[in-house]
């Protein structure tokens, strides 16, 4: 899914200061899934923004709804009604969705909520890792399933590097070594060899280096 | 002491530490109140009630919840707990002093406890004075 | 067995000299006379000066201009480039640039990460790697090619090094790397900071086994210990380094005022155990902010004086 986390309440406070009428707006799939705008999520900030706003004399009039996706034009339509008497929407969707509501109501000024980060797993309750970064070419199968791309902080296809530490990425010891949980991954599958084998440079084009991407399905279009 | 602040306490509790707040041996001329909220596992104290107590004015939120390793449902004190950190850290944030809100551990059914807890609390929530977003 | 390239490293090499190459971190400003200053403490001293490319990610002159300022005072650079500022387009075209102006030896890298530098804000490039880099530019060598399959006019024809870390994790997979890196067209390789005799013997005795050491010449890394403190902190921050307690002990051992000398007198015994090692054909002295114990230490060694240009020249 898509992971993101919650913006500080300080930066909030400064994006919906000239606002009288706020309505937050959650979305019920991936950000609900890393607890970062779900409906739980929107009715807490919520509250915190009333108690911090009137802790400082200020007034604010909140209100709370949640779509099931901010990427899609059938669900965002339902929040309609409660957009129109708002002066403002604070989106706790993920990036794609804050400029799909923004897209969709052009009158009204849509705020990010959310920090996005990352496409990534839920890698046991609590914990998400990123896993993918879309580069539009996937090429797990010489890494045992492991993308250095995404996992390697320097992306080598051709790694590890001299700088890992007790299998950890010299960034953090927080990272695993992406290149070295490939070598054991290649041994359990009796492949090591395989990483004899001179990767070629990558074709960055079908990335978001070569610009921002589209998929038109024709067969589902009439 | 007539005109000493009386803080307005906001009791959160599963319904295996007390039955409900009738049992609470609470005297007439206490320097609190409460308000009490029964919950059937205390990991059901969300975040958002939690915060909503002090927006309906209370000067300070308690929790009681079961000794650990005694839950009955096993890990809802654990919970409990965990939500009770997240927010105070979202207090600290806000800018309401996290000490408003706490978590205790207590014997299931010591009501007495809790009023005990209240009474040892007491001059720190009155010297936190009332709750500046009520 | 290589290429023959205008490099005068490859001449002592392949001449069967013990080769010397020393490093030479370039400026944090604009102004040349401080690797003038350091060029003259490492001349005779060495075959060749590693110009580093930005080490640690920290914002210097870059390695380019300070080799052909090194160039300027007679000593050979070997440039060094990493990949993660710069993208295979601005690669390539350095790599064109630094011919055009007589560097003909090179060292190639993928770069620390910026997080550890002065500008950890910044976006890092990681277009290719550092293999990916040795086969570019020993295609350009070899086919006269550039990435793309163009056809270079005056194609670059430089001596190719990339670094190996004998003691990084995992060791069993090290020597197979070696290999990779050969495979990808190095001449020569340059690895970490030899502390660990035991380890990098066992290393060797890996590479040997592969036939590796017929096909590329391995410089040793040797760094003098100035001072217990630095023995510590180089064993607990600096990723990929081995020092064994022993060697901390020695450096514990002595007075501080002594600690220099402890520190060169044990580099001194572990160029002396390297040369033993079938399969060394050189060493490479990082005396970061002491290159001044450079020429001291090949003196001491006995690897003066170093083979002048045309001593070397004709024996290919």
């Amino acid at each position: 899914m898509i992971v993101g986390e919650q913006k500080s309440i300080a930066e909030i406070r400064e994006m919906i200061a000239p606002y009288k009428k706020l309505l937050i707006l959650g979305c019920g799939t991936c950000v609900k899934t890393c607890f970062a705008g779900g409906e739980d999520e929107v009715a807490t900030l919520a509250s915190a923004l009333r108690l911090s706003l009137k802790k400082d004399g200020k007034e604010i009039a909140v209100e709370e709804f949640t779509v099931e996706r901010q990427c899609e034009d059938a669900f965002i339509q339902e929040a309609a009604p409660h957009i129109s008497p708002n002066s403002a929407v604070l989106s706790l969707a993920c990036g794609a969705g804050v400029q799909a509501i923004a897209r969709r109501f052009v009158k009204v000024p849509v705020l990010p909520g959310v920090n996005t980060t990352f496409i990534g797993v839920l890698e046991k309750q609590g914990l998400f890792t990123e896993e993918c970064s879309g580069c539009g070419d996937c090429k797990l199968a010489p890494f045992g399933g492991i993308c250095p791309v995404t996992r390697c902080s320097k992306k080598l296809l051709n790694g590890p590097c001299g700088g890992s530490r007790n299998g950890k990425c010299e960034v953090s010891p927080d990272i695993d070594c992406a290149w070295q949980l490939i070598i054991e991954r290649l041994k359990i599958l009796g492949q090591l060899d395989h990483l004899r084998d001179y990767m070629p440079p990558k074709n960055w084009k079908t990335s978001h280096a070569g610009g921002p991407r589209k998929l038109v399905r024709e067969d589902h279009i009439i | 002491m007539a005109d000493q602040f009386k803080p307005e306490i906001a009791v959160f509790h599963c319904i295996n530490t007390f039955a409900d707040s009738a049992v609470l041996p609470i005297a007439e001329n206490e320097h609190f109140s409460v308000k009490s909220y029964k919950l059937p596992c205390s990991s059901m104290v969300k975040d958002v009630y939690l915060l909503r107590a002090f927006e309906a004015g209370a000067d300070a939120v308690l929790v009681f919840v079961c000794p650990e390793g005694q839950c009955r449902y096993v890990e809802g004190n654990i919970r409990a707990a965990k939500r009770v950190q997240f927010v105070k850290r979202l207090l600290d944030e806000i800018g309401i002093d996290a000490r408003r809100l706490a978590l205790f551990n207590i014997a299931a059914g010591d009501a007495a406890a809790v009023v005990e807890i209240i009474h040892q609390n007491l001059p720190e929530l009155v010297k936190l004075g009332p709750n500046p977003a009520a | 067995m290589n290429t023959e390239t205008p490099s005068h490293l490859q001449k002592v090499l392949e001449a069967g000299y013990f080769a010397v190459t020393a490093e030479c971190g370039p400026p944090r400003g604009g102004d040349p006379d401080a690797i003038r200053k350091k060029a003259a403490l490492l001349k005779g001293s060495v075959d060749a000066v590693n110009v580093t490319d930005n080490q640690t990610a920290i914002v210097r002159m870059s390695s380019i201009a300070a080799c052909h300022h090194l160039m300027q005072l007679g000593l050979e650079p070997v440039m060094q480039m990493v990949t993660r500022d710069r993208n295979r387009i601005a690669l390539q075209s350095d790599i064109l640039g630094a011919y055009s102006l007589g560097i003909k030896t090179i060292l190639c890298l993928s770069g620390d990460h910026q997080h550890f530098g002065s500008q950890p804000d910044a976006m890092n490039v990681f277009d290719i790697d550092s293999i990916n880099l040795v086969r570019t530019v020993w295609n350009m060598r070899e086919t006269g090619q550039d990435m793309s399959g163009f056809n270079l006019k005056t194609p670059p024809r430089m001596f190719i090094g990339a670094a190996a870390n004998p003691f990084a994790d995992p060791f069993e997979y090290r020597v197979i790397r070696l290999a990779k890196k050969i495979d990808a067209g190095a001449d020569f390789i340059q690895t970490q900071c030899v502390y660990n005799l035991d380890r990098f013997a066992q290393w060797m005795a890996g590479a040997r086994n592969e036939g590796l050491t017929d096909k590329v010449h391995i410089l040793a890394g040797i760094t003098p210990l100035k001072s217990e403190g630095m023995a510590k902190y180089m064993a607990e921050r600096v990723a990929g380094m081995d020092i064994p307690d022993s060697v901390i002990k020695r450096m514990a051992g002595v007075p501080k005022k002594n600690a220099a000398r402890e520190g060169i007198a044990i580099c001194l015994e572990t160029i002396a155990a390297l040369r033993e090692i079938t399969g060394v054909r050189g060493i490479h002295i990082m005396a970061i902010e002491w290159e001044e114990t450079v020429a001291e230490i090949v003196a001491a060694a006995g690897l003066l004086p170093r083979p002048a240009a045309d001593q070397a020249e004709g024996v290919l």
